[in-house]
């Protein structure tokens, strides 16, 4: 059934907006709503993976055309085009190890991974925003390879804040604001695509059955789609000073908001 | 040499718009970057096309 419903319209355009400019969110903060306005997880989770694979290209794209990011496609890759690589590739692998997880029904306890994801996003949004006054640092790419790889391991278990991690985790090793957006945008986007992959074949590869619902699909699509081409303008336009506080302080609401759902709400 | 260096620089091309750039040259938007909006929109439209009849 194609219906386009204005309010998860409006919700997906909200959050991508933020997540193709400030690189985190869509997920994190989209997810939840649609289970509190009484989705359920398979009309959900494989729709955003679509959506987000889909839009994340899109706003690389554009960040590329309007300057934020100057990605090299053909051999030898350069710099930024390496760290998107590394990054996704950590993500992919965590994605495809998140997703066999949950058919195997191997529960961990959510609400302490989650607790432990939300402070580590706090703790490195206060960190953020202490460093707001430093200079921009060089580039660190230990402490990036780290960050990719602790990002990637809080989504493998399940425990979601990809986007944040990574985000924060690129500004620490010392790549500038504007560019770790469109670095996030993309390496998101490639593994959104893994996650679909591994949303369809895992059960063919273990016999079961499973009815992705696309009711979702044009709504979440269309807020998304129209905020991936406007979210790399607003990054060229806005100075990156102004960046270097959004960043970290939607990073530390994104770490409340979590702990709020998990305790209050 | 030098100027390979700078190229390579992880954010060079944001960092130069940033700090050649006044805010209103910045909002400019390239023909070139307009016309490939208006593809991606065309896509969308396409797109929407497509599940309107599949779904």
């Amino acid at each position: 059934m194609f219906e386009l419903v204005p309010i998860v319209i409006i919700l997906a355009f909200l959050f991508e907006t933020m997540d193709s400019s400030a690189g985190m969110g869509f997920g994190t903060g989209l997810t939840p709503l649609l289970f509190v306005i009484g989705y359920e997880p398979l009309q959900v989770v494989p729709i955003l993976l679509i959506s987000e694979a889909i839009t994340g290209f899109t706003a690389g794209f554009f960040h590329q055309e309007f300057g934020n990011v100057n990605f090299k496609l053909k051999k030898p890759f350069n710099k930024v085009t390496k760290i998107m690589i590394n990054i996704a590739l950590f993500g992919i692998f965590a994605i495809i190890l998140s997703v066999f997880l949950t058919y195997y029904s191997l529960e961990i306890d959510k609400s302490i991974i989650k607790s432990y994801v939300a402070i580590l996003v706090i703790i490195m949004g206060i960190i953020a925003m202490f460093k707001l006054r430093n200079k921009s640092s060089s580039y660190k790419p230990k402490l990036l390879i780290f960050f990719s790889a602790l990002a990637g391991f809080n989504k493998g278990i399940g425990a979601g804040g990809y986007g944040p991690v990574v985000m924060l985790g690129q500004i620490f090793s010392g790549i500038y604001e504007k560019t770790a957006t469109a670095i996030v945008s993309v390496s998101e986007a490639l593994v959104s695509v893994a996650g679909v992959c591994s949303f369809v074949m895992m059960p063919v590869l273990l016999n079961q059955d499973i009815e992705i619902d696309f009711y979702l699909l044009p709504s979440v699509f269309t807020g998304g789609f129209i905020a991936a081409l406007i979210s790399p303008y607003i990054v060229r336009v806005l100075p990156n000073r102004i960046w270097k506080f959004i960043i970290p302080i939607y990073a530390l609401s994104i770490g409340i908001y979590i702990l709020a759902k998990l305790y209050i709400l | 040499m030098e100027s390979e260096i700078l190229i390579d620089e992880i954010g060079y091309k944001a960092k130069l718009i940033e700090e050649e750039m006044t805010f209103f040259e910045r909002m400019k938007i390239e023909k070139s970057t307009l016309k490939r909006m208006l593809i991606a929109l065309f896509i969308y439209v396409s797109v929407m096309i497509i599940l309107s009849i599949t779904l």
